[in-house]
């Protein structure tokens, strides 16, 4: 028999929880590293050790492990969209019609271009569509991250993230209705191809009202407590994001919706400053590591011509749009080409979400993959050096003044 | 006046007596949580693209707005200006999402975290108070009245003192700071006592008298302008003004241009009647001044030479009655009304923001209320 009961078994078992512990410490540590004495930005510290934590470096995270962890990178993204929903100021576009003139004219060039590019590179259409809307947005949790380490504020810094926000709407708007020419492509089947693409959008706006208008009343009677404001905005984040998955819904749009109606229907401005602290600083540095991991490397040299197409297309486009319309919209051109280079940031967290729609139709999977992983490396790296640049340069940065 | 007088900057230059022009220093915030926002350079480049009435000018920091009018001898013209700036600076502010303000402090702003503007004289302001420049983001009314000589100047700064506290009781607009109520009306008064050349000016009353003070203290070193002194009233021999310095930037510019008005009315009776003026007006000074920061209209004050105390609504109502009984003035009338409801019942701004933080017990949304008041709703 086993006489020696009492000893640990071996090799040790761990768990995800503490898989997710260990990526949390490496990720923090590199963090500090990376920032100190390479004087980068915190994030690359927590992409580059979630990189080498997974399948394409040591494997210490295997697929099955980032399967499992999957959840805690659903949850990050939306917490980080949440907090992006509510920088949706429908006010201001309002009171700049112009602004909103920007936004519009920035995502629609960046999509053509980067289609167009991908065309050319003889990229089949599905997959360059699908790519080019997930290059129409901007990482929203990269500009966030970013800006709160710059402790970043004013005019540059504000129009990064209200573009941000909308640009990861049309981004998943627009997925949702390519989701419908893919149904034709790939199916033939002409009710689903009108049917699923307005459950996804109606489904989740009428998603996202019922929980703002829920949350409100309930947030509003914590207000006087703080931190149990904040923990129970959390809990009502996890709530919608499992909602929006049970439904098969658009989690994205969920949750952007969430924090946008949250903020319109707030006339006493008391969630202002909603954000959720440490908590949400673990799972933010969790979601960087983890979408890092799950990067497959080996794609990103095959492809890394197409890649760097795409990067070049997508700044092309939003550049032209954001400075064309930058002075009718009040703001200088210099300043304006400052918010194009802000609007670089691009992340593995796209990916978190189009995992979802791409297995609906693996025939894309592989495509899509072989064109935006090559994308995603250069400005995984290049992304928040550029928009830090741009915070920076306009004298937005207290950190750094 | 040859071209030798002009370059000295001590030579007080002539102005017409009792001409006005007002200096409000403003808040900015942004709409997302109501903090304070460095956006003072794109608001100026944005407003300076089609000509507009009035001046505007960066400040220390870039959260900070200086909007200044013309040089006015009556309340409509001046009010009409302060009026047509207001709107031009509300409307490019709507356009790059900002808030605009007055009041003496911002309720909750956490002075490390402000810019200092790029310009060299506020980076050695900088350099030299250290956490003070950065909590001296305070935001002021200065008036200036026109003065026919120095001697004049010295004279009516050193009589008007005597009214320092209704100046700080009536425009106080700071009682809420770094996110807590400081039981004070005006909280802004005090940052700025924190600086070594701030108070009193000296009891000087002849303008070669002055001259030499400020010499012995330049070369001394203590100051190198007239900019660095901090005084509730300096003359500013620039201008041929004197420039009241207490007040904190009310929250309407209705409220700005009454206090103007009340300040010229002060003057011109002053500069009539010649009252005799010794340096026992300072005796009760910090008293009265203290308690009209403290407490506002419902402070005390001690009147030096009657040796009578009472409260500070009361000695301004008074004072109203006094100067109201002026036939040379009559279209100043509409000023003193907007006094007299303040001190009829209607409170200072300090009173408005408490009771309007009652309403929604958030600071942020206290803010945004002053925006809006200052838009000229609510």
């Amino acid at each position: 028999m086993d006489t020696l009961f009492f000893l640990p078994s071996w090799p040790p078992q761990v768990g995800s929880l503490t898989m997710a512990a260990l990526v949390l410490l490496a990720a923090l540590v590199a963090g500090e590293i990376v920032q100190r004495i390479f004087k980068l930005p915190r994030l690359i510290g927590w992409v580059i050790a979630g990189a080498i934590y997974g399948p394409s470096a040591t494997g210490l995270l295997d697929a099955e492990a980032l399967h499992d962890l999957q959840f805690v990178m659903h949850v990050a993204a939306g917490l980080v969209l949440f907090e992006f929903g509510q920088r949706i100021d429908l006010g201001w576009l309002r009171r700049n019609p112009w602004l909103a003139g920007t936004s519009v004219l920035e995502a629609t060039l960046a999509f053509v271009a980067v289609f167009l590019i991908l065309l050319l590179l003889r990229v089949s259409p599905p997959v360059a569509a699908f790519a080019a809307a997930i290059a129409m947005a901007t990482s929203p949790a990269t500009v966030m991250t970013l800006a709160r380490d710059l402790r970043a504020s004013g005019q540059v810094t504000q129009r990064v993230e209200l573009l941000t926000a909308l640009d990861c709407a049309y981004a998943f708007i627009t997925i949702g209705v390519l989701l419908a020419w893919f149904h034709a492509e790939y199916h033939g089947d002409w009710v689903v191809m009108a049917a699923h693409p307005l459950y996804l959008i109606f489904g989740s706006s009428i998603l996202a009202l019922l929980a703002a208008a829920i949350a409100r009343p309930l947030l509003m009677r914590l207000d006087a407590y703080g931190d149990v404001q904040r923990v129970c905005a959390f809990a009502l984040v996890l709530i919608a994001v499992a909602l929006g998955e049970w439904l098969n819904l658009s989690s994205a749009l969920v949750l952007l919706g969430f924090g946008a109606s949250l903020r319109a229907l707030d006339d006493r401005r008391r969630f202002v400053s909603l954000d959720f602290g440490p908590l949400g600083q673990i799972f933010l540095v969790l979601l960087f590591a983890l979408s890092a991991a799950a990067l497959d490397l080996s794609i990103a040299l095959a492809g890394a011509i197409t890649g760097i197409a795409l990067v070049a297309a997508r700044y092309a486009g939003k550049y032209v749009g954001v400075v064309l319309t930058s002075r009718v919209s009040g703001l200088s051109t210099r300043k304006g080409s400052l918010v194009a280079l802000g609007l670089m940031p691009m992340s593995a967290v796209a990916l978190v979400f189009v995992h979802e729609t791409v297995t609906v139709f693996p025939e894309l999977a592989r495509g899509l993959l072989s064109v935006l992983v090559p994308a995603l490396v250069v400005l995984e790296m290049a992304g928040p050096l550029l928009a830090r640049f741009a915070f920076v340069r306009a004298g937005e940065s207290a950190a750094w003044a | 006046m040859s071209a030798l007088e002009s370059a000295d900057p001590l030579h007080f230059s002539e102005s017409r007596p009792l001409t006005l022009g007002v200096e409000l220093e403003l808040q900015l915030f942004n709409t997302r949580d109501c903090d304070l926002t460095p956006v003072a350079s794109d608001l100026i480049d944005l407003i300076e693209r089609q000509s507009h009435a009035g001046d505007v000018k960066p400040e220390i920091t870039q959260s900070m707005l200086e909007i200044s009018t013309g040089i006015h001898d009556r309340h409509d013209a001046l009010l009409a200006e302060l009026q047509s700036v207001r709107d031009t600076v509300v409307a490019a502010a709507d356009r790059l999402n900002v808030l605009v303000s007055g009041g003496g402090a911002h309720p909750f702003q956490h002075w490390s975290e402000r810019r200092i503007f790029d310009k060299p004289r506020f980076h050695q302001v900088s350099a030299l108070y250290g956490y003070l420049a950065k909590q001296f983001t305070v935001f002021g009314q200065h008036i200036h009245v026109g003065c026919a000589n120095g001697d004049d100047a010295l004279y009516l700064l050193h009589a008007m003192s005597r009214y320092v506290p209704h100046f700080i009781a009536l425009a106080a607009s700071s009682p809420y700071l770094q996110g807590v109520d400081t039981a004070f009306d005006s909280s802004r008064y005090n940052a700025i006592l924190a600086f070594p050349l701030s108070g009193r000016a000296p009891f000087v009353l002849r303008w070669d008298e002055f001259r030499t003070y400020f010499e012995r203290l330049r070369a001394l070193g203590v100051v190198e302008s007239i900019k660095d002194l901090y005084w509730d009233i300096r003359p500013k021999p620039e201008f041929g003004t004197i420039e009241i310095r207490v007040c904190d930037t009310p929250l309407k510019v209705e409220t700005a241009a009454a206090l103007a008005i009340y300040a010229q009315a002060l003057a011109r009776r002053i500069l009539a009647e010649r009252p005799p003026v010794t340096e026992d007006v300072y005796l009760p000074y910090g008293y009265n001044r203290f308690h009209a920061c403290r407490f506002g209209l419902d402070g005390e004050l001690i009147d030096p030479m009657t040796r009578t105390r009472r409260p500070i609504a009361e000695d301004i109502g008074a004072t109203l009655d006094t100067l109201g009984a002026d036939p040379s003035a009559p279209e100043s009338e509409p000023a003193f009304a907007v006094l007299r409801r303040m001190i009829g019942g209607a409170g200072n701004d300090a009173y408005w923001m408490r009771s309007t933080y009652q309403i929604g017990r958030s600071l942020p949304d206290l803010v945004f209320r002053q925006a809006e008041r200052w838009r000229g709703r609510g």
